[in-house]
């Protein structure tokens, strides 16, 4: 083999290690940015006829995410002491309708049959809850603390006792019920677990309303409270901001594109100086 | 409040003009009277526990009004308890709540107050359902008594218990409602602030629009007066009828009133021996200025707890203890001590002065105090409208 033979098999070599170090880096950013991902499922028409109930084996085709959970900060007495560390959490979308299905642990199904003597809750007694947490506007990353008076969140909450609202939030106090629900929700509790699902229409549009078929990721968030530990309005255990995928196609943080521009730039540099020093070498 | 005398009356629900003192003197405010931040008046309620005969006519009243039915079964708005005794709810006393200081009652930013217990269905005592209908109808030779699980407690269980050895036994009763406090830690509690007090007089309102039922009001009101409805899921109170101080209520029958004008509490005039005054803390010539402040004999209950309550007692008298052959001997039936704990230090200043002002009576002497005290004129008991316009 001549050296120029020489040379360029060098350079083969070394150009094979520095793609196969790019193949090795890329996931590793991809990574980072699925770490609060909520996949989504893209349903077909059949199992959309099966999502709404909570325990359909149609919601084993969703992949689910476990979504650490801590208590939320709150001014309210032992707004700390609260039980839920994780939340379970899926989603799926036909063409109609977002399904999202929340799944915890509770060895309590509050209140139960003992707190319910006759069907009637007593005066202490709370249910447990679940809620769902949105930008008012599909684009914006409000507070996670309920957003703020100029960022709101819509919030689909359901509570074993009341049943699901769909309210909209401006800051912890602020959670006003929309003058009509167009969120449904459905509840099973099955195992020491409960299994809730919310579901709204795609098109809906109005004022102050998520919209749920922009054509870009979706901020959500999720809470959940379990009514034998007295927990209720800011004592409850919340997630940190999650998205849904709703974009085209894998989009990342806005500072990837950087990211990989420095990459990229750092690549070549490495690569056409090896080249060039094995070239002088030899 | 029109005299029944007729010195002043208001026709057609119009606004009143003069004045509505029974004395015939110009209504002035008190400027010296701490009111709560932007209330323009506060309104407030004296009540003689010498005079309360235990009779629950105010219970029976307000509960009829208001508490009858809806998941307020439970509730007494207004609740008449006999102390010593553990009250209504059990032991509500000692569920904390209020502010653990002057200072703290006072800080303007919201939120900050002492956190409480939330009392259970227990605690309260549940609403008796008892076989009317078995005896009256159905010619059942049963006795009547409650239906259902046998009761372990309830309001009143421990009535005329009090406390004490025969023959120095003692006891006294406590008619109780909502205190429409100045620093109302209920409203301090609730993360929704859907619970304010009203700026024309103080009344302390649960916005039933913003309230999501999350009790903690309930926990945050010392004297646990905010109740729970679990079938409308939202917290309610007692509202100092309102709408009769509005001039709503029932005129018709009602001695010396015309429409339109403003009708005191229903616990307040179905009272049989007429125990409470209802007026203005800051009206100067009306008997809550005159008692509370002027005179030092009406005493906020549980001064400690820093709410600064609106609802005010003259505290008990009782006969002297008896020796074992017995004669009396100069002890107090009802311990001091006992009384200090309610109604804080200011006791011993009441009583005295209660004392002396009696004693001057029964030398023959003039005493606008117990005048005051011992009033059968409802206009002098009464007085509301003295700040309308």
């Amino acid at each position: 083999m001549t050296d120029a033979g020489r040379l360029a098999a060098s350079g083969r070599v070394l150009l094979a290690a520095a793609l196969i170090a790019v193949a090795a880096f890329v996931p590793t950013l991809v990574g980072a940015r699925a770490a609060n991902e909520i996949p989504t499922l893209s349903a077909s028409q059949e199992q959309a006829r099966a999502l709404s109930q909570p325990t359909a084996a149609a919601w084993n085709d969703a992949p689910p995410v476990s979504v650490p959970l801590s208590s939320a900060p709150s001014t309210v007495p032992n707004a700390n002491d609260t039980s839920i560390d994780v939340v379970n959490v899926q989603a799926a979308r036909s063409d109609t309708e977002l399904f999202v299905r929340l799944s915890w642990a509770d060895g309590t199904r509050d209140p139960n049959a003992a707190a319910l003597p006759n069907g009637t809750p007593q005066v202490d007694t709370f249910g447990d809850a679940a809620a769902v947490q949105l930008p008012t506007n599909a684009s914006a990353q409000p507070g996670i603390a309920m957003g703020s008076p100029a960022s709101t969140v819509n919030v689909w909450w359901w509570n074993r006792l009341v049943g699901s609202q769909e309210v909209l939030a401006g800051g912890p106090g602020t959670v006003t019920r929309f003058p009509n629900d167009t969120v449904s929700s459905n509840a099973t509790y099955r195992d020491g677990r409960w299994f809730v699902v919310f579901e709204r229409n795609l098109s809906i549009r109005g004022e102050n309303r998520t919209a749920l078929d922009a054509n870009h990721d979706l901020n959500v968030a999720f809470a959940v409270w379990n009514g034998s530990n007295m927990e209720r309005s800011g004592r409850k255990s919340v997630s940190e901001w999650h998205y849904f995928p709703f974009g085209p196609g894998p989009q990342g943080p806005p500072y990837e594109t950087a990211l990989w521009i420095i990459a990229g730039v750092a690549i070549v540099v490495v690569v056409s100086v090896t080249v060039e020093a094995v070239r002088r070498g030899g | 409040m029109s005299s029944p005398g007729g010195n002043a009356t208001q026709q057609d629900g119009g606004p009143s003009t003069g004045t509505r003192s029974g004395d015939g003197t110009e209504p002035s405010q008190g400027d010296g009277v701490g009111l709560a931040e932007g209330i323009d008046h506060q309104v407030a309620m004296v009540m003689d526990l010498n005079k309360c005969i235990g009779c629950q006519t105010c219970t029976i009243a307000c509960k009829t009004l208001w508490t009858d039915s809806g998941g307020r079964d439970y509730m007494y708005w207004n609740n008449v308890e006999t102390q010593p005794g553990e009250g209504y709810p059990r032991n509500w006393a000692e569920g904390g709540g209020g502010f653990t200081s002057a200072e703290q009652a006072a800080d303007q930013s919201h939120g900050n107050y002492r956190a409480g217990q939330l009392p259970s269905e227990e605690d309260y005592g549940r609403a008796w359902e008892f076989n009317h209908a078995e005896l009256m109808y159905d010619g059942s030779d049963a006795p009547l008594r409650p239906q259902g699980e046998r009761p372990e407690w309830g309001p009143n269980w421990d009535e005329d218990q009090g406390a004490g050895e025969y023959p120095n036994s003692y006891y006294f009763y406590l008619p109780r409602i909502c205190n429409h406090c100045t620093h109302p830690s209920c409203a301090e509690a609730c993360p929704r602030k859907a619970i304010y007090k009203r700026a024309e007089d103080g009344i302390v309102l649960v916005d039933q629009e913003r309230c999501r039922g999350y009790r903690y009001c309930v926990e945050g009101c010392p004297y646990d007066k905010v109740y729970y409805n679990v079938l409308r899921k939202r917290s309610e109170k007692c509202i100092f009828c309102y709408p009769r101080i509005e001039g709503a209520g029932p005129s018709e029958g009602t001695t010396g009133l015309v429409e339109g004008d403003a009708i005191p509490p229903a616990c307040a005039t179905e009272c049989p021996p007429q125990l409470r005054m209802v007026g203005y803390l800051d009206d100067e010539d009306g008997p809550i200025y005159k008692l509370v402040e002027e005179y030092g004999v009406a005493l906020q209950l549980h001064p400690e707890f820093q709410t600064m309550p609106n609802v005010y007692y003259v505290p008990p008298f009782a006969p002297p203890q008896l020796s074992e052959s017995g004669e009396t001997v100069d002890v107090d039936r009802i311990p001091r001590s006992f009384l200090v704990e309610l109604f804080g230090e200011g006791v011993h200043e009441a009583l005295d002065t209660i004392e002396r002002e009696r004693e001057a009576v029964q030398r023959g002497k003039e005493s606008e105090l117990m005048d005051l005290l011992t009033t059968k004129n409802p206009a002098r008991q009464y007085r509301l409208e003295v700040f309308n316009q």
